[in-house]
């Protein structure tokens, strides 16, 4: 028993991890109230896609993927596609994260919150207020 | 209560499929199907197609050159979106509570206890020389456009916190920096229709029309492409970290 | 000049790359010629898709390898006949919008003028890309292009608009998220990532418990960027308060494309012989089933005339995926008509409440009385737009779900017809108090904004109007020679 769980844990045992992390981070997503929060676990769940597609790269005696010699084995060396592609998804974050820090500096600017019930109850001052005409009760 | 049982279903609902069908490859197995199909190609051939010992480097800028084009344009729509959502003002603000108060007065984000004679003669030349070292360097070690252009970055991000704001040592405003973002990746673009006009396909370095080896071409097409990464990504930390200084105040400890 | 041709199905997509590229440094150059070069180039791929179309039709399918290297290694561009006829709508679709944008730009800023038309370069150069790759990571990172200008539109339609371009951002990225884990499932099983190759290899047979996790990520990541039923929550919002401009192309455009990507990974990558097949499909239909209704319903109960249109989204997503649910190569047909159809019905409603809105500035219905004596042709594309969403002839709407019927009849799935029938009802009742409105109700006063002795509208609004005019009356009378052209494709994929 304590075998098969050794070997599962050395073979599968990071993919559970970042399993893990992921589901963290859409959790976090979908509970947090405060919107600075819920962009902090949309960047835990990007990363655990990234650790995952590194995962898929690695090879047991391989190194870093620059050529030492002219002649090349293609099992010395781990795999350079997936660390590419990270380098994508790795700027596509930067880029969603920042566009997320601006809308959620204008809603702070709005709405004097980033608490969503705080907000909501707010929009639904106004909304009242509006009404009356104006005046607030 | 409710937000347990979302986490707990949340994360079987994630394992269970993984642990039941057994799908993931073993860590570090060198015969599994992601480290033999097309890595074995990137590997083998990076020198002798792409002459370029970093295989990273031959796999982002020259065979899947077009991914990192747009990659770059993300970058550049960053930025424009940043500023572009900036750029407005809300005109009627919701009323706070009175236990919040807006802050009254910001400050200058200036760290007095930095020796700014220092900063600026000494380390960031430095970092500037350091930046074009890792851009002209980059296919043939560690390296490359992103690497560049994030130093160039911080050379700027250093300038803006040790002088304050309203002068710094090289003056970028918002909108300028913003069209030098755009036109980092329309030199990248243009390296694929320089070989265009060669007569070959879209991003096809070996018809670049220049009479050299080929190997040089592919070094050439990969410099090109790797300034215009470095504009691109210098350009736009620019634009976000401006857009940003001028709304954010520091000194928020008030609210 | 045929090394130019040649190059086709990549110049579709760098013109308006280029374009939005430079338009900020052509602005700080003169004025007006960053946005006159965002047309151009948006005119310029137009004129291109149409030369496309020609080629495919007459010369099969394009693949086009970039960097011609060969397949597996390098990232490739398949143009089907499928691709071809809906890179043309969008494209058109975007160049109508382009010109259409101009008319709420603020004219004062020059260069928030320039910014908002490079945004809207950048939404088509995206939904352009995803509409022609043969990579699924290449896919990825126009699904990010798409998304992120299109938070950027949305947000600049005021502050509810910021609150809901946030929300729409923070599942759009789950949705991102779980596609990139999906396709990391299927790299880890095939180790390739170009889409003719990866369907290769899975078709061998024994990847089926790989394919299926893949599967249960991929159906939420396009569910939710395609606003399919319980995954819709962020649109109704987004769709509302979308900056007035590119509304139509966000409305319109921006949920076809992620259905066309679900379809290639249902029946170009994954295949009919899947195991689960059946029962993915089921699934798919059980929700269009559920959208279609519900969507009606939610539409009903709504003044705003924005919000009765995203609402009816929702039940016009859920046509086109009970197309990808019933499966055989008709029905599949029925439900690229309706998406080019949907395309140019939604945006031209768009187009028409833009126009109001830009001479009256009212989008509440109750305001519409008799408007059409104001605005004839306005109001004729209003009327043709919601006769083809209730579908009734010879509109492009009767014509898709015409052809979803045949097909659902060919699989004996009656009830799909019966909600097709039920959903085209509650279509009808909110179309017709629409419509009554604007053409019974008594007339209140409106203020003009706009006056003029000739026209109605400035001319580049009623160039969209007549243009999708034409175009819902066009794909419903030329609905065969469509159905051909699509054919070409679907016949090899379909059940």
């Amino acid at each position: 028993m304590m075998t098969l769980i050794n070997t599962f844990l050395a073979d599968k045992g990071i993919y559970m991890l970042t399993l893990l992390l992921l589901s963290l981070g859409v959790a976090g997503v979908i509970v947090c109230n405060n919107y600075m929060k819920k962009l902090i676990c949309m960047n835990v769940m990007q990363v655990a896609v990234i650790f995952f597609f590194l995962c898929l790269g690695q090879k047991s005696p391989g190194t870093i993927p620059v050529a030492m010699d002219t002649v090349v084995k293609a099992s010395d060396y781990i795999n350079p596609l997936p660390h590419g592609l990270m380098l994508t998804a790795i700027v596509v974050s930067l880029g969603t994260t920042g566009v997320g820090l601006s809308l959620l500096l204008r809603i702070r600017e709005k709405y004097g919150t980033i608490e969503e019930d705080d907000m909501l109850r707010r929009e639904e001052l106004m909304t009242r207020v509006e009404k009356n005409g104006g005046k607030r009760d | 209560m409710r937000k347990t049982i979302t986490i707990i279903l949340l994360i079987t609902a994630v394992f269970v499929p993984f642990i039941a069908f057994n799908v993931l490859p073993v860590i570090g197995d060198p015969s599994s199907a992601p480290n033999t199909h097309v890595s074995d190609h990137y590997i083998e051939h990076a020198i002798d197609e792409c002459n370029s010992p970093n295989m990273v480097t031959a796999v982002i800028v020259d065979y899947r050159a077009f991914d990192t084009m747009f990659e770059t344009t993300v970058m550049f729509l960053a930025g424009l979106s940043v500023i572009m959502i900036l750029a407005n003002r809300p005109k009627k603000k919701i009323f706070a509570p009175s236990s919040l108060k807006r802050f009254r007065e910001s400050g200058h984000p200036i760290y007095k206890t930095v020796n700014k004679d220092v900063m600026i003669s000494i380390i960031e030349p430095v970092i500037l020389i350091y930046a074009i070292y890792v851009l002209f360097h980059g296919e043939v070690s560690l390296g490359g456009g992103f690497q560049a252009g994030a130093l160039i970055g911080m050379t700027y991000l250093l300038d803006v916190m040790v002088v304050k704001r309203e002068k710094p040592i090289f003056n970028l405003p918002k909108k300028r920096a913003a069209a030098i973002a755009g036109i980092g990746p329309f030199i990248y673009a243009l390296t694929g229709f320089i070989s265009i006009i060669g007569g070959g396909l879209y991003l096809e370095y070996n018809k670049f029309p220049f009479p050299i080896h080929q190997a040089e071409l592919h070094s050439i097409g990969i410099t090109a492409v790797e300034i215009g990464v470095t504009i691109g990504v210098a350009g736009t930390i620019i634009t976000i970290l401006n857009a940003l200084m001028e709304r954010i105040s520091f000194d928020d400890d008030i609210n | 000049m045929t090394n130019l041709i040649g190059n086709t199905p990549v110049l579709i997509i760098l013109l308006p790359l280029c374009s939005a590229l430079l338009c900020l440094a052509l602005t700080a150059v003169s004025k007006n010629l960053g946005s006159l070069v965002v047309k151009i180039s948006c005119l310029g791929s137009l004129v291109l898709s149409v030369i496309q179309l020609c080629m495919v039709v007459s010369g099969g399918t394009i693949h086009y390898a970039i960097g011609n290297y060969a397949v597996p290694y390098g990232i490739e561009f398949v143009i089907d006949s499928l691709n071809a006829v809906l890179l043309v709508a969008f494209s058109l679709m975007g160049f109508l919008t382009v010109i259409f944008a101009g008319n709420f730009s603020d004219n004062k800023n020059h260069f928030k003028t320039a910014g908002a038309y490079a945004e809207l370069a950048l939404l088509i150069t995206g939904i352009l890309g995803m509409t022609s790759t043969g990579d699924v990571f290449n896919l990825y990172v126009f699904l990010e292009i798409t998304s992120l200008s299109a938070y950027c539109l949305i947000s600049l339609g005021g502050s509810r608009g910021v609150v809901s371009a946030y929300r729409y951002m923070l599942v759009g990225t789950i949705a991102a998220t779980f596609y990139l884990l999906g396709i990391g499932i299927l790299y880890a099983t095939t180790g390739t990532l170009n889409m003719g190759d990866m369907s290769n290899i899975l078709n061998e047979g024994g990847h089926d418990g790989a394919m299926l996790v893949a599967m249960c990520f991929l159906i939420p990541a396009f569910g939710i960027k395609m606003a399919l039923f319980p995954f819709h929550g962020w649109q109704p919002s987004a769709y509302t308060h979308a900056e007035p401009g590119s509304r139509p192309l966000v409305t319109g455009v921006m949920g076809k494309v992620p259905a066309l990507a679900m379809f290639r990974f249902f029946y170009c990558i994954y295949g009919t012989d899947f195991r689960f097949f059946r029962i993915a499909l089921m699934l798919l239909g059980i929700l269009s089933v559920i959208g279609m209704i519900y969507g009606s319903l939610m539409a009903m109960g709504q003044n705003d005339i924005r919000k009765i249109l995203a609402y009816s989204s929702v039940a016009q997503i859920g046509y086109i995926s009970l197309g990808f649910a019933i499966g055989t190569p008709i029905a599949l047909a029925g439900s690229f008509l309706h998406m080019l159809g949907h395309a140019f019905m939604k945006g031209g409603l768009f187009f028409c409440t833009g126009a109001i809105r830009y001479k009256y500035g009212t989008v509440d219905i109750n305001d519409f009385g008799r408007i059409y004596k104001k605005m004839p042709l306005t109001c004729g594309l209003l009327v043709i737009a919601a006769l083809s969403m209730i579908g009734i002839p010879p509109t492009a709407g009767f014509f898709s779900k015409w052809y979803l019927a045949l097909g659902a009849a060919g699989q004996h799935e009656w009830i799909y017809i019966a909600v097709l029938v039920l959903s085209s009802l509650l279509n009808a009742v909110y179309f017709f108090r629409l419509i009554e409105k604007v053409f019974i109700r008594q007339s209140s006063d409106l203020k003009t904004r706009w006056e003029s002795e000739v026209l109605e509208l400035p001319v580049t609004l009623i160039i969209p109007i007549v243009a999708c005019f034409l175009a819902i009356l066009g794909i419903g009378l030329f609905n065969v020679k469509i159905i051909d052209v699509l054919l070409m494709t679907l016949e090899g994929v379909g059940l």
